[in-house]
């Protein structure tokens, strides 16, 4: 029972601190075009199925032939 | 080999080369450097996901293509965007986009994300619509600007060049372009 008792600050503390936490999310604030783009680009992935497309593109494509000048400078 | 694919393109911070690009040297670095920045360039400027995939596909075949005549005067980055702008300033004309209508919301509801939390998702995506609507009502060349600006890897004199301009040119209508979309965007709460 007193530990009940003491418990339920410590889940009132956390939830408060959640709320705290999503409301300071979602009234971000930016200082410009540029930082919201900056923001908004770092939340980007780029999809999965592209990396899976290029390889299959690749495998198509003959690996690129190093010039000649290249390959004799890089002995 | 396909599922090892796509766990490495899911986290963008990996540090290991992509599968697919192993044995190519600089270019499975360059693909895990660049290519957030690549798609991101031409979602928000083309205002389409699929485009974008298709725009990030078609760079990095090239870049795999052309590999011997990038001649480092200019950074990979630079290159890179060099090659998206073109691409994608060339789908802007083509007759077929030119007549295409705008983009079906549930295009935008499938964008991958890796915010944490199902409220930072709908922000992120909220927020992504705004930003959107947004670029979409500037010109394409202060669209252009301020996507390239906001890449704190180039600087004023890169931006510049990528557009054929001066960087004085740049800041000069950077301010202009900022403006305008501060006005837009708070239209749009």
């Amino acid at each position: 029972m007193k530990h009940r008792t003491k418990s339920i600050p410590l889940e009132q503390a956390q939830q408060q601190a959640n709320v705290q936490q999503s409301e300071q999310e979602t009234t971000r604030q930016f200082a410009n075009a540029e930082e919201m783009l900056r923001y908004d680009a770092a939340q980007m992935t780029v999809p999965a199925a592209v990396a899976k497309r290029l390889q299959q593109s690749m495998g198509q494509v003959a690996a690129p032939k190093r010039s000649w000048w290249r390959r004799l400078f890089s002995k | 080999m396909e599922s090892l694919v796509s766990e490495a393109f899911v986290e963008p911070d990996c540090s290991s080369p992509p599968p697919f690009l192993e044995g190519e040297g600089d270019l499975a670095g360059l693909y895990q450097k660049h290519s957030r920045a690549v798609y991101y360039l031409a979602l928000r400027f083309l205002a389409n996901p699929h485009k974008a995939e298709d725009v990030t596909h078609d760079v990095f075949l090239k870049a795999y293509r052309k590999w011997e005549q990038f001649r480092g005067e200019s950074s990979a980055r630079t290159w890179l965007y060099r090659i998206t702008i073109n691409h994608c300033c060339n789908l802007q004309r083509s007759w077929h986009e030119r007549n295409l209508g705008p983009v079906e919301e549930s295009t935008w509801e499938n964008l991958p994300s890796h915010a944490e939390s199902p409220l930072r998702v709908l922000e992120t995506k909220e927020l992504g619509q705004r930003i959107q609507s947004a670029l979409d009502g500037l010109s394409a060349e202060y669209r252009l600007l301020l996507l390239l600006v906001a890449d704190e890897e180039l600087s004023y004199d890169e931006v510049g060049a990528l557009t054929e301009q001066s960087a004085d040119a740049v800041r000069g209508k950077l301010h202009r372009a900022r403006k305008a979309f501060a006005t837009i965007f708070q239209k749009s709460a």
